[in-house]
């Protein structure tokens, strides 16, 4: 249950209510400050790397990580002034600095992707200063075919491997060496299609860079049409899912799931994630087949309603045991309640079950 | 010796992921990829986090033949004694500064440690013992005493006097008398001692932890070395009265990588500790229980700091931790944890014996108690000496160390080992060895490691290789640490950056103010004071190399 608002504290000279065990930016937050960050995922523990959330506590010598410090009462904060800024203008000078300002983050990359260039507009920062070295060494030979290892473009903010271990519970990538010469890795340095990896695609979509990206989308990268997200759900199986299918003139280029989906708070798996090319599919069937001297042909609903209509009739015929029903993972519950109803009631018979089982 | 055999030997103990490394890395001569499965599979570590923090570890070779491999220092003082010749003769690789700059330059081979001034003179030798007394002693007092880090020799010298004393006294009291003394972390953030301890006996929980810290990492100090090598039943005193008044049960001594033969001398004292009932079970039959580990690092500075020493203890990938929670009510697996350098450890023994007054009345002034100064470079007689804090810098450079080398000069000296940056000019003469007047003067004492450079040294050259430890060791973790390290060092070698001097100062400075502001951890806010004390002492240096303009 969560803790009453009961304790007081002041930011930027307003006096604000907030709850035991919440973080000064979580406070900050609620009451409309806006504080950047490159590190920060609230769906995962707070982790202190990028250090752009640094906020001035009174009494405290140096500014604090509002992300991962508690608030506490009586505490006084400042969350903006031109010392702050100065500060959040060098570190994100710094990150230029190996990470080039670049327009040309495609959004098709992954659903956090223009994070670090929309900061990167805000405070200004061109990438002329502190020059040097650049970190990060791609992995164009990882030829899975969902998931661009684009490391050139890498901040080791390990939101990534965070995810994954948080999230998704693969454990599949981590960070490799130490300060400059980090890399995130496999075990072994290996492909991704070698690993614990599943292919769920949530570092994708949390990447605030753009550096891992979703190689499918990036296919209509060129094509100029407008990106269009529609809110859906979906198909797959019964938990319900939210994303947000992108499309470009008619045609589905991409899905990235919703944050806010109430089942999967931007979770999803391989399929939810990748597997959507089926809908343009050549091969895809849009009507009702039925089975006439052994071949499979077009049917109108209704015929195909009586075929299927007149085999469980016939099942009938035979012993109870004759028939088993095996009804789809991708039913919601109402569904799957329906389909053992009917062959209970029609054929008489227990054997009922969910492929989801299998 | 078989997987199996390993992993028994290990697996039941607390904190068994660094000890099985260690094991594989001498048996297979490396870290090999099995092994990574092996032990995965065995303590349930995912195998991608255990490749990872391999990898971490610089000391843990990952090809074969590697763990043989001769290392060879190259700290700020053997760089002086021609480390880069010995290196490149032995075909070695370089190791950051392993803690014999009073005795240069050390090599290691697999777990045995030479020394010598060059690759056809190396020899295995004990670590040089503190030079004789120049004052009143406390951790040294007994030090040069034959025998002493045997069980003998320590009683015959009075030890185990304070343990003792303490058992005489309530926990309570014991801390009341620590807090009295004035007792501050000697490894370098200077925290009183009797307040840790004290947080960690109120904190909840019934298990509580002690963490000798041990990694003695900072370039310039060996200190923490000569202590163990030379007087280990101190130490190992030290933690049992610590846990006496905390009520932990378990405890661990954190050692560096470069320090093997060390590891054997704490093996030693704690065997026949635990056989005289002076640690383990029911110790002195007082009805209390306090076991020790020792667990040795693998090659990464950041574990000093102590919440990443925690992790790397844990079997984590040793990035320091988010503060609070402290390790004081959430330290080693989560209990509440003392975690305490060798130097403050030892201390306790005397303060019981002798008493609080007696041992703040060593400091000069204000001040409370001494402090073991690690003196190496150019000076005449480097080692370590036990200052009481407080006296000149001056005092102990001419007095106590001869001055400089014949027909040099002093030019600076470094302070906390690299991490107080530089102090020189004037100031040579006129500092104290105390936190108010070192932080007055942009710098610290922190563990007492000074090294020395005379006339005859390019600081600008000594600067670059101080900041290129740090980002050496920079863990990766927070941005203005893991980029600004490589940004100054780049800078400081001319690589990269401004070539106009009022530009490269603006750069240089911008990125140092960031740094030590929002760094998450200690390295981060230090490096930059070896940039701004160069700027601040030796701008002629800096001119003299890029040209005003």
């Amino acid at each position: 249950m969560n803790k009453p608002l009961d304790q007081r504290m002041t930011i930027d000279g307003q006096e604000v209510i907030f709850a035991e065990g919440e973080t000064i930016y979580a406070v900050a937050q609620r009451n409309a400050r806006s504080i950047p960050t490159l590190c920060y995922d609230d769906r995962l523990e707070a982790f202190g790397a990028c250090r752009l959330c640094v906020v001035e506590v009174e009494g405290y010598r140096n500014p604090v990580a509002s992300c991962t410090t508690p608030a506490s009462a009586g505490m006084v904060v400042t969350t903006k002034n031109a010392t702050l800024d100065k500060h959040r203008k060098t570190l994100l000078e710094l990150v230029a600095s190996e990470n080039p300002p670049d327009a040309d983050v495609s959004p098709l990359r992954g659903k956090a992707s223009q994070e670090m260039t929309e900061l990167f507009t805000e405070y200004g920062v061109t990438g002329a200063r502190f020059e040097g070295k650049k970190s990060g060494t791609s992995r164009p030979d990882d030829d899975n075919p969902f998931i661009l290892r684009d490391y050139d473009r890498c901040i080791s903010c390990y939101r990534c491997v965070r995810v994954c271990a948080e999230q998704e519970g693969d454990f599949a990538i981590s960070v490799m060496n130490r300060g400059f010469s980090t890399q995130i890795t496999t075990e072994f340095s290996g492909l991704l299609k070698d690993s614990d990896c599943t292919f769920c695609g949530q570092c994708v979509q949390t990447c605030p860079t753009g550096a891992l990206a979703d190689k499918k989308a990036l296919r209509f990268a060129e094509d100029p049409a407008p990106v269009k997200k529609t809110r859906s759900v979906c198909g797959y199986c019964g938990v319900g899912c939210s994303v947000d299918i992108m499309t470009k003139g008619g045609r589905i280029v991409g899905i990235q799931p919703a944050f806010d989906g109430p089942a999967n708070e931007g979770a999803l798996c391989v399929k939810g994630q990748f597997a959507f090319d089926f809908v343009h599919h050549t091969d895809r069937l849009t009507t009702p087949h039925v089975r006439k001297e052994g071949k499979l042909v077009p049917a109108s609903w209704e015929e195909a309603l009586d075929v299927a209509a007149e085999g469980f009739l016939k099942a009938k015929n035979h012993d109870r045991y004759a028939t088993y029903a095996i009804a789809s993972g991708r039913a919601p519950s109402e569904s799957s309640y329906l389909t053992q109803k009917f062959i209970r009631a029609n054929n008489g018979t227990h054997y009922v079950d969910n492929c989801s089982r299998g | 010796m078989h997987d199996e055999d390993i992993f028994a030997r290990y697996e039941d103990e607390p904190a068994p992921l660094l000890p099985i490394l260690h094991a594989f890395h001498e048996r297979d001569g490396h870290v090999s990829d099995a092994a990574i499965l092996a032990i995965s599979e065995r303590l349930r570590i995912p195998k991608a986090d255990l490749f990872g923090t391999v990898t971490f570890y610089h000391h843990l070779s990952r090809t074969p033949g590697g763990q043989a491999r001769p290392r060879v220092c190259d700290g700020p003082v053997c760089c002086l004694r021609g480390a880069e010749t010995m290196r490149a003769a032995l075909d070695g690789e370089a190791m950051p500064c392993s803690g014999r700059c009073d005795d240069p330059v050390p090599v290691l081979f697999g777990n045995v440690t030479k020394v010598g001034p060059s690759n056809n003179a190396l020899e295995a030798r004990s670590s040089p013992l503190p030079p004789p007394a120049r004052g009143t002693e406390c951790v040294f007092a007994h030090i040069r005493e034959p025998g002493r880090a045997t069980l003998d020799g320590y009683r015959r010298t009075d030890g185990y006097k304070g343990l003792e004393a303490a058992l005489k006294l309530s926990p309570d009291a014991v801390l009341d008398l620590v807090n009295q003394s004035g007792l501050a972390g000697r490894g370098g953030a200077g925290f009183p001692t009797g307040r840790k301890w004290r947080a960690v006996r109120e904190a909840e929980g019934a298990r509580k932890t002690i963490v000798c810290n041990a990694d003695e990492g900072e370039p310039g100090c060996f200190k923490d070395r000569a202590l163990m090598d030379h007087d280990p039943h101190a130490l190992i005193e030290g933690m049992v009265i610590a846990a006496y008044a905390t009520g932990a049960q378990l405890g661990f001594i954190y050692l560096r990588y470069e320090y093997p033969e060390t590891l054997q001398v704490l093996e030693r004292a704690l065997r026949q500790a635990r056989d005289m009932g002076l640690c383990g079970d029911d110790i002195l039959n007082q009805n209390f229980d306090f076991h020790i580990y020792v667990r040795r690092g693998a090659g990464a500075y950041i574990c000093g700091e102590e919440t990443s020493l925690l992790n790397s203890l844990e079997g984590k990938h040793p990035f320091p931790r988010n503060r609070p929670p402290y390790p004081v009510t959430s330290g080693f697996e989560e209990t509440p944890t003392a975690v305490n350098n060798v130097e403050t450890l030892c201390s306790v023994p005397p303060i019981l014996h002798r008493g609080a007054e007696w041992y703040r009345g060593l400091g000069h002034g204000e001040h409370a108690g001494t402090k073991v100064i690690s003196l190496s470079g150019d000076v005449q007689r480097p080692g370590n000496y036990e200052v009481p804090i407080g006296m000149s810098l001056r005092t102990l450079l001419h007095e106590w160390a001869g001055g400089p080398r014949p027909g040099r000069t002093f030019k600076a000296v470094t302070m906390a080992g690299l991490s107080g940056g530089f102090i020189g000019g004037k100031d040579l003469d006129e500092v104290t060895l105390d936190e108010p007047c070192l932080r007055s003067k942009g710098s610290f004492l922190g563990a007492g490691g000074v090294m020395v450079f005379d006339d005859s040294r390019d600081m600008v050259e000594t600067a670059r290789q101080a900041m290129s430890f740090f980002a050496h060791e920079s863990c990766g973790k927070c941005f203005p640490c893991r980029i600004g390290t490589q940004r100054l060092t780049e800078r400081l070698a001319g690589d990269a950056g401004p070539r106009s001097l009022p530009q490269w100062t603006e750069e240089v400075s911008d990125i140092g103010a960031t740094m030590k502001a929002t760094s998450a951890c200690g390295l981060g806010v230090a490096a930059p004071l070896v940039t701004d004390s160069l700027i601040r002492y030796f701008g002629d240096e800096l001119e003299a190399k890029w040209g005003a303009s």
